[in-house]
């Protein structure tokens, strides 16, 4: 099967948020607005961009970016949610496998039931998507990411559904479908805008973290969108899971191997010292250095 | 006091009681760390079992030295100044050590203090990184959501570091105290505080004598309580 990207146009964007309300009433993750008497308890932020940020109740959210564009003050839409990148490092250092690369459709798939909670996935992501809920002290969390519709029990992909962000978007801005025609599309989408004059337009997504699949048809350049330039694999997730930790085992092994290396040879030096009689040269040897 | 019989006291009780709750947290620490290491275990933190555990242990490893260092102080400190002080018995142990520890040979290794070298450089060992898990597993523990994601990276890296080097040195203290042939004693010196004076004479002799010289300017009471501890 061929890989599955989704590819949003902010372009086309309309910053409805029918694409956030229903990726939580798909994957029933309720908003709860605390209320008070005669109103809510809620803050104004100078925003319409609401809520603040995304939480383990809120895998999707659209930003609202008031930036110079183009020598004038516009408003820039922006979706935000995981970004199913191939190189994931919150799935190279999750030690439970919680997180694991979907091989059929490309995407960070993941099995909430073996969670631990360890939250390594958040201190790694590039992106900074993964969020953590649960009791700090005692450590004992949960985390919840988007998961491109693959819950189980709620699987839309496996129904050969596009995913409920893709399927509420009125201004097709969202669309889902097999990443390399995608790639094609925003490909196309990108120099189309160049040549309206919007020359810091971008296809977002392409190339970093090996492919991401959320692709981005940007019209200017990605920190306009809060979207990071260039973003890396962690050299150190790298570092701790290619280099730390099978030297861990190394160093482990060698050192086991080598105290029994030594219990062998300590064991005949002094069996031989204690009956010089029995294997009497070594002992004498050793004595008389 | 040339019984053959006869012992010293080589770790007092609030000491060996030290290393002994200390140590059991640090196990429980390193297989609820371990666990982290081998994605076949990983069910064993489901639920964050391990990481409830992994933290009461925490709170044992971090309270248990404090406590001993407001209730025995001078112990604690003198502790300390003995693995800080280094002479020519230290580097002479160095250039032995091979010889000794592989061939039992005793020839070229000088008398030794209440902590040979070995127990020095260990003891440093547990002072350094305990100190780096402590630093490093708090920041984890209470800054989660408050330091910087590249903080955090490094927090998991370095208490990952200090894993491997104490989990691997941990290995040969366990060896050397009740495994290794010329550790007769150790193990006693640790389980019930006393060692032979057989044993201290040929293990620790400077301490040793160092022991025999005060007790003959004091009047001399029991063998047992003949030497001051930590």
């Amino acid at each position: 099967m061929a890989e599955k990207a989704i590819l949003y146009d902010a372009t086309r964007c309309t910053a409805c948020r029918g694409c956030q309300a229903l990726c939580k009433e798909w994957n029933e993750n309720d908003e709860v607005i605390p209320a008070v008497q005669g109103g809510v308890k809620e803050r104004n932020r100078g925003s319409y961009e609401n809520p603040k940020d995304l939480s383990t109740r809120t895998w999707l959210k659209i930003g609202f970016n008031e930036v110079e564009h183009y020598d004038k003050l516009d408003w820039l839409f922006s979706r935000r949610a995981c970004m199913h990148c191939t190189d994931a490092a919150c799935v190279k250092v999750c030690p439970t496998g919680a997180l694991y690369r979907d091989e059929a459709y490309g995407i960070v798939a993941y099995n909430k039931d073996i969670c631990s909670g360890c939250g390594y996935c958040a201190d790694f992501c590039p992106f900074d998507v993964p969020r953590l809920d649960g009791n700090r002290i005692l450590g004992k969390n949960k985390m919840d990411k988007c998961v491109l519709c693959t819950q189980p029990g709620l699987n839309r992909l496996e129904i050969k559904q596009e995913p409920a962000c893709v399927k509420t978007c009125p201004t097709k801005a969202l669309v889902f479908g097999d990443r390399d025609t995608l790639v094609a599309t925003a490909r196309q989408k990108v120099a189309a805008l160049k040549a309206k004059g919007f020359t810091n337009a971008t296809f977002y997504g392409e190339k970093e973290l090996g492919g991401l699949h959320v692709l981005y048809v940007l019209n200017d350049t990605p920190d306009k969108y809060g979207l990071p330039v260039d973003p890396k694999f962690p050299s150190t997730a790298t570092a701790w899971q290619d280099i730390i930790q099978p030297l861990g085992w190394t160093v482990g092994g060698l050192t086991l191997l080598g105290l029994a290396f030594n219990f062998i040879i300590a064991r005949e030096a002094k069996m031989t010292k204690e009956l010089p009689g029995k294997a009497g040269k070594g002992g004498k040897k050793h004595v008389a250095e | 006091m040339s019984q053959s019989k006869a012992v010293v006291q080589k770790y007092a009780r609030a000491t060996r009681l030290l290393h002994h709750i200390h140590t059991a947290a640090f196990i429980i620490l390193f297989i609820t760390g371990l666990v982290l290491f081998i994605p076949q275990l990983g069910f064993l933190a489901q639920d964050s079992w391990t990481r409830i555990v992994h933290r009461l242990a925490a709170v044992v490893f971090i309270v248990a030295p404090i406590v001993y260092l407001v209730m025995k102080p001078k112990a604690a400190l003198r502790a300390v100044a003995d693995a800080c002080t280094w002479g020519t018995e230290d580097v002479g142990w160095l250039k032995a050590a091979p010889r000794y520890y592989f061939l039992c040979d005793e020839e070229g290794m000088p008398a030794q203090g209440h902590m040979n070298t070995g127990q020095k450089l260990w003891w440093f060992l547990v002072i350094v990184f305990g100190a780096v898990f402590i630093v490093t597993g708090l920041v984890m523990w209470f800054l989660k959501t408050v330091a910087p994601a590249g903080l955090l990276q490094w927090m998991v890296f370095a208490h990952d570091v200090a894993f491997i080097v104490t989990g691997a040195m941990v290995f040969v203290h366990v060896y050397l105290g009740v495994i290794h042939p010329m550790m007769t004693e150790a193990w006693q010196a640790i389980s019930k505080g006393t060692v032979s004076e057989e044993y201290a004479k040929s293990h620790h002799g400077l301490w040793y004598h160092e022991q025999v010289k005060e007790e003959n300017t004091a009047p001399p009471p029991e063998p047992k309580e003949v030497v001051e501890v930590h």
